[in-house]
């Protein structure tokens, strides 16, 4: 079935590709940005959270009153208040064996993770509301705390008494005669993974603001959400809010990552606050309260095992993915997608691997809910088989390019065993340019000299594809349900100028600069002309979320769309006051030329005008609606591709690893604005740096998470960073606007990897191999000493 | 013995202009810029002097805004963000932020900015200069590099 939001015009490339600077940055880098907390309601109210102290136990009860009494306390509210009005927020992925759990938006009867929220006081000032939650009284009777995920899978106390077993996902795949592939194999390589626990640990933490107006029923809700209009889905349906009179806005955001792609008890809080009490109520989350409980990502633990054939290609794989879920599915993305696209979506990556076994599950644990950030599913399955893939290097004795030459897809369309097609893309490519990028046979001397003298330096390589422009073709390829779509608005104004609306909020990608560019060379108006609102507000437009890098590739289609109707006036519109065929109409440089005709041209602005002022100009039948709506969703999936290989030293003496350099090739197809891709790219690749080498939330054996703050959550710091090299190659896609493809969480999908191959390259002389992240001090040492 | 929530009086100058006001002697100075002055060009990251977002200028020195009284800048001079642009344009190092991609969300880069300025007053930092003293900022977007190349090349732009 064919749909029309799924075609996008051609466009010529004129601004786009170039290095635009922001149109942002002004504004950002003189202070005068506004984030939620910087916004000030007249009358506003301070809630704060009071947090369970215990992993898990039951409340015997919750002593309020003297906070309650306490000058300049509002209200305080419990579970049993906030339950009258909602029982919580219901969490699942639609996929085959998985189990909704219901979120309540304040604990009742039973704490189930440290930090989940027990009650909330609201007070006159945030000070105050403070003071308030240190005289809420709870008393806890402690349950025994779920925290292995693979041994609550095999029984005993249940996490979450919704799932008595502590499955909260179990299915799977098994694609062809995997069994024969395995026992006919020249060689297996198989190998325990564990990726550490993370924070997407955005500069600015989480933030809501509510206003109710009882006389018109009206609620706007700010908050710096990722989705806005899923939160407002959220207040419709699970508060009652009408949809009519429910605004929800985003203001400028510090951040997301993907931890502000969910809904949270807090967002559903604050509008009944705000309601019942009737005056506007602000919740700016603490660092401390993001650390814990904002969602948690990309924790795992990942058996696989390749079969290669004597000529070292690999011929099967066998994968079992294991999340460590936390004690709720945190919609709309659930415990469920990370171990779900680990299994499903990853294990065969750019290789033709024919068959493949797949089994996926997530345990509830008594632990922060684990949610989506930058590259879910994605981190952990490229982790094991990046690395998997070195391990089976070391066992052939070739170099990690030659290794994976072997497997690499070389023929476009390829289907893989789960039945994605991947239309087009660079994979052979990326791994010849990055081994010359290298100077692969330079490195291995310059290695060979340092160990000569006690240094440890190691290459890791790491190559990935990327679904990317998350869509609805992408969800079924994928054999999940859901409809995305979003929409753009371009209007045109008497003297000529733009104002675009688009569905996607932005949390520091620029999507302001690259839809402008988009605009400019759709109709041919200068970069100045062209203003771009993001999805302040969800009074404009549609969208269905700033994720799974869709943003210039469903925005730039909606945009395109929308753009596309507006030229389409404005060449009728020059061809009648120019007389000529309007097929021989160009917009470019601010004007309507019409080709191969010297100086027969008009403005934009005198067309624009004309549209609006000068009836005599227009062709007969002239519509002058210089304003479009349209949407985008692209008709097939869409796949980025890439790789990185760093250099890393590894101290012998106390553990510690640098890296030294990273090289990148990215692939996505044509590029907009190559600052703003690499910028991309170093961001995500630095978040991986920290995921493979620093990150790590931490529980006790209580369940007590013990990193509360960023002095014990360690993100990487400048004196960390390190330089890169960055080579884009460009696989334009057939049918997306331009032949764009998303590419915003390929750093950070790919970048671990590379960082534990290097590692284990360092290490390679000693026979260790590491296959846990993070590759801490302690690890390297305890290894170097057994 | 003055209580937390007691009214104390904080007379400072904040970006050239004197301003007196009666505050909680709790009140932090980034609670302080924000809230009483309106200045929320400065950012609250994480309250625990760990990030550097907050970083304002006290008698020309970095100082981080979570971890400092109103009280105890009272007397003192004070620079925000607010106070860099020269006139209606932007000065040498916001426009090498730019020029080098060296923000993305914009959350972190007025602490950015206030360390920098403050190494750029003291004298001609080399490469390492920066990456030492910046390293007391978190940033998750730019990945550092652009934010290296971008004071390196404000340096580069007082020398000459």
């Amino acid at each position: 079935m064919s749909f029309a939001h799924s075609e996008s015009p051609s466009i010529a490339a004129r601004s786009i590709g170039a290095r635009v600077p922001r149109g942002d940055d002004p504004r950002l880098l003189t202070g005068r940005g506004q984030y939620l907390a910087d916004i000030v309601l007249p009358g506003e109210l301070h809630a704060c959270f009071v947090r369970s102290s215990a992993a898990h136990a039951r409340i015997a009860a919750v002593e309020v009153e003297d906070a309650r009494a306490l000058d300049g306390v509002v209200a305080v509210w419990t579970g049993e208040d906030a339950a009258k009005f909602c029982e919580g927020i219901v969490g699942e992925l639609e996929v085959e064996g998985c189990v909704a759990t219901t979120m309540p938006l304040l604990a009742r009867d039973v704490v189930r993770y440290v930090g989940e929220p027990v009650a909330v006081v609201v007070a006159e000032s945030r000070y105050v509301a403070e003071d308030g939650c240190d005289l809420v009284d709870v008393d806890y009777e402690p349950l025994e705390p779920v925290l292995d995920p693979r041994s609550a899978l095999r029984g005993g106390p249940a996490a979450n008494e919704e799932l008595p077993d502590n499955v909260a996902l179990r299915g799977g795949r098994v694609l062809g005669d995997v069994e024969a592939a395995f026992a006919g194999a020249a060689r297996v390589v198989e190998a325990t993974f564990h990726s550490g626990r993370l924070s997407a640990g955005p500069m600015e933490t989480r933030g809501v603001i509510a206003d109710y107006d009882w006389t018109s029923r009206r609620l706007r809700l700010w908050t710096c959400s990722q989705m806005p209009h899923y939160v407002k889905y959220c207040l419709t349906a699970y508060l009652g809010f009408p949809e009519n009179e429910c605004e929800v806005l985003t203001p400028d955001t510090g951040g997301g990552f993907g931890q502000k792609a969910h809904v949270f008890p807090e967002e559903m809080l604050l509008p009944l606050l705000a309601r019942e009490l009737d005056r506007p109520v602000k919740w700016v989350e603490d660092r401390r309260e993001n650390l814990m409980t904002a969602t948690h990502a990309h924790e795992q633990f990942v058996d696989i095992a390749y079969a290669f054939d004597a000529d070292a290609k690999a011929t099967a794989v066998r994968i079992r993915a294991t999340g460590d879920g936390g004690a709720y599915h945190q919609p709309p993305w659930s415990m469920g997608v990370e171990p779900w696209c680990t299994a499903m979506v990853t294990p065969t990556g750019v290789y033709d691997i024919p068959v493949a076994d797949l089994t996926y599950e997530a345990a509830a644990t008594n632990k922060t809910p684990i949610g989506a950030y930058r590259g879910v599913g994605y981190m952990a399955g490229t982790l094991v088989r990046e690395c998997l893939m070195d391990d089976a290097a070391r066992a052939f004795d070739l170099s990690p390019f030659e290794i994976r030459r072997r497997s690499v897809v070389r023929e476009f369309p390829w289907t893989n065993p789960q039945g994605i097609v991947y239309d087009e893309g660079s994979w052979l490519q990326t791994i010849d340019e990055l081994e010359s990028m290298v100077d692969y046979p330079a490195f291995r001397q310059r290695q060979a000299a340092l160990r000569a003298e006690g240094r440890f330096i190691g290459l890791g390589l790491s190559v990935f594809v990327e679904s990317s422009g998350e869509s609805t073709a992408m969800g079924k390829a994928h054999d999940l349900g859901g409809v995305y779509h979003d929409t753009a608005t371009v209007k045109m104004e008497p003297n000529g100028s733009v104002t675009v609306t688009i569905g996607l909020t932005t949390q520091g990608q620029g999507h302001r600069t690259t839809m402008a560019q988009v605009v400019s060379d759709a109709l041919g108006v200068p970069l100045e002309a062209i203003t771009v609102r993001a999805a302040e507000s969800t009074t404009y437009g549609w969208g269905s979320g700033t994720v799974g890098s869709r943003g210039a590739v469903i925005a730039g289609g909606a945009v395109l769309r929308a753009s596309h109707t507006i030229r389409t006036k404005l060449v009728a519109l020059a061809a009648n006051m120019l007389e000529a065929d309007p097929s021989d109409i160009d917009l470019v440089d601010g004007a309507a030329v019409v080709r191969g005709v010297p100086g027969s041209s008009v403005s934009i602005i005198d067309l624009a005008t004309a549209v609006y002022f000068d009836q005599t100009s227009w062709p007969e039948d002239f519509d002058p609606t210089l304003e479009a709506t349209l949407a985008y969703d692209p008709a097939r999936p869409i796949f980025s591709n890439g790789g990185h290989a760093m250099i890393v030293e590894l101290d012998p003496d106390n553990g510690f690893v640098t890296v030294e350099k990273v090289f990148s090739v990215e692939d996505c197809g044509t590029v907009i604005n190559p600052d703003i891709v690499e910028g991309q790219i170093r961001g995500g690749v630095v978040q991986g740096i920290g995921a493979a080498l620093l990150e790590r939330l931490v529980y006790d054996d209580a369940g007590q998470l013990v990193t509360t703050t960023l002095l014990d959550y360690h993100m990487p710091s400048m004196d960390f960073s390190p330089p890169f090299e960055i080579h884009h190659l460009e696989t334009p896609s057939s049918h997306t606007p331009g032949g764009i493809k998303g590419m915003g969480e390929s750093g950070l999908i790919a970048a671990p990897a590379a960082v534990l191959n290097a590692v284990n390259d360092a290490l390679s002389h000693t026979g260790i191999v590491l296959h846990d992240i993070p590759v801490t001090p302690e690890q390297v040492l305890r290894a170097l000493r057994s | 013995m003055t209580q937390p929530s007691e009214q104390v009086s904080v007379e400072v100058e904040v970006n050239g202009r004197g301003y007196r006001r009666s505050v909680m002697a709790r009140m932090t100075l980034a609670d302080f810029i924000r809230d009483e002055l309106a200045l929320t060009g400065t950012k609250v990251g994480c309250e625990h002097g760990v990030c550097g977002a907050c970083t304002v200028l006290v008698d020309d020195e970095p100082a981080r805004s979570c971890l400092m009284l109103a009280v105890q800048a009272d007397g003192r001079r004070i620079r925000t963000v607010e106070s860099l642009a020269n006139g209606r344009s932007m000065n040498p190092l916001q426009e090498c932020f730019q020029k080098h991609h060296a923000l993305q969300c914009g959350f972190c880069t007025a602490g950015f900015l206030m360390s920098a300025t403050a190494l750029l007053e003291e004298g001609q930092p080399t490469r390492e200069d920066i990456v030492e003293t910046l390293s007391g900022h978190y940033c998750r977007c730019t990945g550092y590099a652009p934010i290296i190349d971008a004071v390196e090349e404000a340096a580069a732009k007082e020398r000459s």
